[in-house]
């Protein structure tokens, strides 16, 4: 198999999730026993008539069957058209995940160079002194940060960094004294963003880098008694070398893998992230879909599964392509 | 075969050599310890929690069942061990404030605006320069001269000039109102205020601008405490006589007497009788029930409660309840009058709950919180309870369920939570203690299932291959590549939608669909590797059948696995179950401890008050999350390492 064929047996296989990833979202709406819309109606608690139920229903298109119903959705998904939401009026669902999703992804990308890149480092270190009390303290303070709840790590950020301290904006995606004439000057501007970006992504680092720390060394111990790094070491190698350039390398396959693995799971930390720190991304559009209105806003919940899902099926293209080109196996086997 | 007791020994020679592996696991043992914990906490939560988790009341059932009961403390009190704390000040405190005050005329009008200065000594503000003050005065102001504390007694005012003489200025009772410690325009439970605008602008006039860099030196005393709630009549039903003869004095003014009563009380239990028995020609009589009780505290209680209950039979009456400071005025808490009494009690008995906002104890208080008049410092204090006649026609008045209960400002062992969703504010320790059960339940019951079913689908999948492998390992694909959050608030979301709420068993159902994945991935690939052994050939050349290998040897083979799994899957539930809570998705009526999380968040003071005021409400809350997840995960690293074969072969 060459590594072409690979690429295009994976382009297949990804759209396949998609569409998979679709009939899943849109079952979990149709199987709803009874009239979801009707529902969310009587939780609303607005006065609204026959009719204007009837005309609801026609908007969104509950009146029609459901294979119908299967396909406008689908091709709604794919052409990116998301409406308006359960309530309609206001800002395009579309326009608003368009707006958020680059600072979400800013957030995730910075969060995952520093927490892959120093959890790795820390990972091949502690797996080489094995036993020791930096290993054993590094593992116990992995595990621990691993279970901690995100919350909690981000609310002892705003409290030191930004209540006491005052180094940093308490929350949202640029300072407030900005208000709506952000600087000209690219320089203030950029410092004006970061400075809203470290807590968060702090929080994400702290809440990711233990079980980057413990896969790493996972994986480097699985490959550091393997013969050739016996042989590296014969060698008369220099030990960093032997350490990053013979057994990293060969580790680093299934943390590829993980990259795009985690990129699900860091989402859940980001949601919860995004509303502590009020940081306008997708998290905090969950957040006000289901707070926002009088009811959960299910069709823009459904909307925000949607991309975030089409990212981590981006992500795992992504890191297979990646694999098929750092593992030789598969570029010319 | 094995005989089922040498079966029985032979599992327990098994568990025993495991178990001396694992109690050499430090971090093992420290997860077992912490994890037994936590069971015992929840097994005995009704025990060592004292209060309902969800809507805690004082002496529940114990009052007429026609009133609410009361609730057990004031909201957001602090924890009542902190009275223990030697550096927490209690007392009255002597302290000084410095104001600066800025003229301004505009269109004809003069403005007085009044800051605050941040120095703490007189000489001080000769130093402060003529600049400062100008910096200060571009900054957004008060008209009035704002204190940080509710001052008890009247303060003291000087005028400090820019050349350093100092001027004694009177405190007049136009800016300060004697019998309230905190004053004119002030509102309930604000600072005090001093008004001085009539002042400055009569000083202006003579001093003219040399006002300009002019300071105040404001000197009070305020008092700082950590009131607790004092119940004034503990035995309130009245069930024994002897307690009420030992409590209870009356005054009698005419033709009247007090008596105990054994039987015609609320619930034919004990009460006060009053009887009017007058002389031809006698048309009045009052009678005063008073009890005394100390209270202790150099602050007023936070707020009160109160309740009686009276009938009478005969004439109409009227009631007056009122409290007295020794050597003060009283003050009437409340009245009820002869029509207010006379549609109720006169037939039946008639409950009557008093709260601060009772008509008399505004007047009385003159805008200001009327617990703060009432019982401003501790003393010597009477409750009473006057009962008025007139008229000729002989009348009996039975009183009942008679109390007042003042709440202070610490309760509990981790104090009070500021009833987001309810009247009754919550004993943050109980909703703790029962909050282990809701994390242990989800957790541990959706790990069970999701190892359960992922179990089975990884030796079916593993063992019968074909189509049914495909299926499941693509399904298995399809779900651990959803994440997980957004997934499960949509489903948490549209099962809130239709069935209204969401009970524990809809997350745990979630959590269970969506937690299997992982685990049948490894046993698949495990049962892969393992029925290309010689031992399956074996067992299929002696006509074994799929179901029998699966279950005696396949089984056997991936069950280490299985605890592990268990182990390291519970975590993920518990945090999980927390974070949903924690957006608000979770049962409104469990008391788990992401809802403890939710109510802290929405309530804003992480923000506003900062974390170490509250401290209590949310640490403990969040250590316990991340104790009783970190123990599950140490037990599973610990099993982890003596399980697995491949880290067991390098040890």
């Amino acid at each position: 198999m060459g590594l072409k064929e690979y690429i295009a047996k994976r382009i297949v296989y990804s759209i396949i999730l998609i569409f998979a990833v679709l009939t899943v979202n849109f079952l979990i709406f149709a199987m709803l026993p009874g009239d979801p819309l009707r529902m969310y109606m009587a939780r609303v608690e607005t006065h609204t008539t026959h009719e204007q139920y009837l005309m609801l229903r026609q908007q969104l298109g509950l009146d029609r069957p459901l294979h119908l119903r299967y396909i406008e959705y689908m091709i709604r998904m794919i052409t990116w058209n998301f409406g308006n939401g359960m309530i309609g009026g206001g800002v395009s669902v579309t326009q608003q995940i368009m707006e958020r999703l680059p600072n979400t992804l800013i957030l995730l990308g910075l969060e995952s160079v520093f927490s892959i890149i120093i959890g790795i480092l820390i990972g091949v270190l502690v797996a080489h002194k094995r036993g020791g009390w930096f290993d054993t303290a590094t593992v116990t303070g992995s595990l621990v940060t691993y279970s901690v709840p995100i919350f909690f790590i981000g609310w002892l950020m705003i409290f030191f960094f930004a209540v006491q301290l005052k180094w940093f904006p308490l929350g949202g995606i640029q300072p407030q004294s900005w208000g709506r004439h952000p600087p000209t000057n690219a320089l203030q501007y950029l410092a004006g963003r970061i400075s809203c970006l470290v807590l968060p992504t702090v929080t994400l680092f702290l809440f990711s880098v233990g079980g980057w720390i413990l896969l790493a060394r996972a994986c480097v111990l699985e490959t550091i008694t393997e013969d050739y790094v016996v042989t590296a070491r014969a060698k008369g190698l220099k030990e960093t070398t032997v350490l990053y350039k013979h057994v990293l390398k060969n580790a680093s396959l299934p943390l590829i893998t993980s990259v795009a693995m985690t990129f699900g799971f860091l989402i859940s930390g980001a949601i919860i992230t995004e509303t502590l720190f009020d940081y306008s991304g997708m998290g905090l559009l969950i957040w006000e879909a289901l707070r926002g209105g009088p009811a959960p806003d299910l069709p823009v919940l459904q909307a925000i599964f949607y991309v975030i899902a089409l990212c981590v099926i981006i992500a795992n293209f992504i890191a297979d392509l990646l694999y098929g080109v750092i593992d030789p196996r598969i570029k010319y086997g | 075969m094995a005989t089922r007791k040498a079966r029985m020994s032979f599992m327990f020679k098994r568990f025993k050599g495991f178990w001396n592996q694992f109690r050499r696991s430090k971090r093992g043992m420290a997860g077992v310890f912490i994890v037994a914990f936590f069971v015992i906490l929840a097994v005995f939560a009704p025990v060592i929690a004292p209060y309902d988790p969800i809507s805690p009341k004082w002496d529940e059932g114990k009052y007429p069942s026609q009133t609410l009961p009361p609730r057990i403390a004031e909201k957001l009190c602090s924890p009542s061990w902190y009275k223990y704390l030697p550096w927490i000040a209690r007392g009255p405190t002597e302290t000084e404030e410095f104001f600066w005050v800025n003229l301004t005329k505009f269109a004809g009008i003069s403005f007085t605006a009044f800051g605050r200065l941040s120095i703490t000594d007189v000489n001080d503000i000769v130093n402060v320069s003529k600049g400062t003050f100008d910096e200060y005065k571009k900054v957004a102001t008060d008209d009035q001269i704002r204190l940080s504390h509710a001052a008890i007694e009247r303060p003291q005012l000087q005028i400090v000039f820019p050349n350093g003489t100092i001027k004694e200025v009177p405190v007049q009772t136009v800016w300060w109102n004697l019998k309230s410690p905190a004053v004119v325009g002030g509102q309930f439970g604000e600072p005090a205020y001093v008004s001085l605008r009539s002042f400055i602008t009569s000083l202006k006039a003579t001093l003219g601008d040399d006002l300009a860099y002019t300071a105040f030196e404001v000197k009070y005393t305020y008092s700082r405490d950590l009131t607790e709630n004092v119940e004034i009549v503990p035995e309130f039903q009245f069930s024994s006589n002897q307690t009420f003869y030992e409590n209870w004095n009356w005054n009698v003014t005419g033709k009247s007497s007090v008596e105990y009563n054994s039987d015609k009380g609320v619930d034919n239990d004990g009460c006060i009788k009053v009887t009017y028995n007058p002389l031809a020609g006698e048309n009045e009589s009052t009678v005063v029930i008073y009890k005394d009780f100390t209270y202790p505290y150099w602050e007023p209680p936070e707020s009160f409660w109160g309740h009686l209950s009276i009938h009478y039979q005969g004439a109409p009456i009227t009631i007056t309840v009122f409290t007295q400071k020794e050597g003060e005025d009283a003050i009437n808490i409340i009245n009820l009058s002869a029509t207010e009494l006379k549609e109720n009690a006169l037939i039946h008995y008639y409950h009557r709950t008093i709260f601060p906002a009772e008509q008399p104890v505004l007047e009385a208080s003159d805008s200001l919180s009327p617990e703060k008049i009432m019982w401003p410092s501790p003393g010597n204090y009477t409750l009473a309870v006057e009962v008025s006649f007139s008229g000729n026609q002989g009348t009996t008045v039975y009183l009942d369920d008679f109390n007042v209960i003042l709440y202070g400002n610490t309760f509990g062992l981790l104090g009070t939570d500021n009833a987001a969703s309810s009247a009754y504010p919550r004993d943050v320790f109980s909703t703790l203690v029962y909050g282990t059960r809701v994390s242990l339940i989800v957790g541990i019951l959706s790990a069970v299932f999701g190892t359960v079913i992922g179990l089975f689908l990884g030796l079916v999948a593993g063992y019968v291959g074909g189509i049914t492998d495909e299926a499941i390992m693509r399904v298995a694909d399809l779900f651990l590549v959803l994440p997980t959050l957004p997934l499960f608030i949509i489903l948490v979301v549209a099962l809130k939608l239709v069935y209204g709420t969401v009970s524990m068993w809809n997350i745990i159902l979630v959590l269970t669909l969506f937690g299997w994945m992982g685990f049948a991935r490894s046993v698949r690939s495990m049962v892969l590797s393992l029925r290309e052994r010689p031992f399956i050939e074996a067992a299929k050349a002696a006509g074994a059948r799929k179901f029998y290998i699966i279950n005696r040897h396949l089984l056997p083979n991936v069950f280490a696995l299985v605890y592990i799994t268990l182990a390291t899957s519970v975590p993920g539930a518990i945090i999980t179950e927390a974070s949903l809570s924690w957006l608000g998705l979770g049962d409104p009526m469990l008391p788990s401890w992401g809802k403890l999380l939710y109510d802290f968040q929405s309530s804003g003071i992480a923000i506003t008050r900062g974390l170490t005021e509250y401290w209590f409400w949310m640490f403990p809350a969040c250590i316990s999350i991340a104790l009783l997840a970190t123990a599950f995960i140490l037990m599973g690293y610990a099993l982890d390492e003596i399980l697995n074969p491949r880290l067991r072969m390098r040890r």
